[in-house]
């Protein structure tokens, strides 16, 4: 785990932008703004309710910050901002510049202790790996550590493809989960009883964390995880599973309609609403109809069917 | 029951290039939320717009569940193209690294209107031109 260095700077709100852009030459990955909300109720900081519209309070002041990698000149990056800032707190109220060191463990583990157990559907149930829960005679449970693959569970898109796939899947089918991030569709599919699932993904983190979930779960007899794309998969599939974005569903069209058995399903999701079109037509083209769609929050998930003359 | 709000954080990131790498990853970790997943939904929600520097607000609620929304750029950026700088002023007290007329700092206010805390256009311009000082641009009539 590599550590960072964080750098804090806090400014009015006329100079945040000035700062920010200062920072930012240094920092081209990015940077930080926290504006401290107006409070109605100073005494639970950091809580308010839905229902109250987020303001910020233009009287306080924000917060700027960015990240630099450990390496022996950055003390010396750190002395020309520091000089720049100088600079520039002559203008306006500058504060100091502080650092601390952060390391990677900090933040990349930080999110499991708010991940809990997550009933998707009636009977689908995702439970973290390092967590015990006891199971219903008529709930499936999948265990799961997303580690930084995508596939918590928590995102819309992965939710609208559990539930889809619990409609569509009938057991012994063979299945495709492309773009399988943590293998938890590829889990569910074998979990509710298809025959063979193959679980892609180009990202080696997410052919590394997926198949330590399949092999967690006891699903290593159906689910096979392979590094790669569409062409890694051989044969057709009953149901396809692509959780991925619009660009790479419609750049892979030809290619998903190819692999679908005769009268196949395809569960398209990773489309945020405004691309739904786009996709749709690109699929439409290659001989798919659409069969069914649902939407959560910004996200919509397709159904298509391939129906081949003569099927 | 009502959700309740537990931070709202803004990045400023290369549009569709977001990584689980700082500052993505301390700044939203801190928050409990799956780095990931934010990395999915920036990438896919500023894809149109790669070559730029999106700023997006991402506002995380108690379940840890949390929405992205995208705002314009930043102010700087937008001084920085109308002006022809490169960057700010090292020292914007005594240097000066380029210029904007009247017209161009209300385009820009318009344009951060939504995203800035000001009543009215008068108030956004200020904080422009605010911004424009700091960084060295002057404002001509």
């Amino acid at each position: 785990m590599s550590n960072w260095l964080e750098l804090s700077v806090s400014a009015d709100i006329e100079a945040a932008e000035a700062v920010t852009e200062l920072l930012a030459r240094y920092a081209p990955n990015g940077s930080v703004v926290l504006e401290p909300p107006w409070q109605a109720n100073e005494s639970e900081p950091g809580e308010t309710s839905t229902s109250q519209p987020y303001l910020t309070d233009s009287t306080r002041p924000v917060l700027l910050r960015i990240y630099l990698a450990e390496h022996p000149a950055v003390a010396q990056t750190c002395r020309e901002i520091e000089q720049a800032l100088w600079h520039l707190g002559r203008l306006r109220p500058v504060g100091p510049l502080q650092v601390r060191t952060v390391s990677e463990e900090d933040w990349a583990n930080a999110w499991k202790e708010h991940y809990q157990v997550q009933h998707i559907t009636e009977r689908l149930v995702l439970v973290p790996s390092w967590l015990d829960y006891t199971a219903q005679p008529h709930e499936l449970t999948i265990a799961l550590d997303p580690g930084m693959a995508f596939g918590t569970g928590l995102h819309p898109t992965t939710r609208l493809c559990l539930r889809l796939l619990e409609q569509q899947l009938q057991p012994g089918m063979r299945v495709l989960d492309l773009g399988t991030g943590s293998g938890i569709l590829a889990i569910a599919a074998a979990k509710m009883g298809a025959v063979e699932v193959w679980a892609i993904d180009n990202d080696p983190v997410a052919v590394r964390v997926a198949s330590e979930n399949v092999a967690h779960n006891q699903c290593s007899e159906p689910v096979r995880v392979l590094e790669g794309s569409i062409e890694a998969a051989s044969g057709h599939f009953d149901l396809i599973l692509a959780n991925i974005i619009a660009n790479v569903l419609m750049s892979l069209a030809d290619g998903l309609t190819q692999a679908l058995a005769p009268n196949g399903t395809l569960i398209s999701s990773g489309i945020i609403d405004e691309r739904e079109t786009e996709v749709a037509l690109a699929l439409a083209t290659t001989g798919l109809h659409l069969h069914a769609r649902q939407r959560d929050a910004d996200w919509v998930a397709l159904v298509h069917r391939h129906q081949r003359p003569g099927s | 029951m009502a959700k309740k709000l537990m931070g709202v954080v803004k990045l400023q990131l290369g549009a569709g290039k977001a990584t689980p790498a700082p500052p993505v990853g301390p700044a939203l970790g801190q928050y409990g939320i799956n780095i990931m997943a934010f990395v999915k939904e920036y990438n896919e929600k500023t894809a149109a717009q790669a070559g730029s520097i999106v700023p997006a607000e991402v506002t995380v609620y108690s379940d840890r569940s949390f929405t992205v929304r995208i705002l314009t750029p930043p102010a700087a950026d937008l001084l920085r193209k109308a002006s022809g700088a490169a960057k700010g002023a090292s020292n914007p007290k005594k240097d000066t690294v380029g210029s904007i007329n009247r017209e161009q700092l209300r385009e820009i206010a318009q344009m951060k209107m939504q995203d800035l805390n000001a009543i009215d256009i008068e108030g956004a311009e200020q904080i422009i031109a605010g911004t424009a000082r700091s960084m060295g641009i002057q404002i001509v009539d």
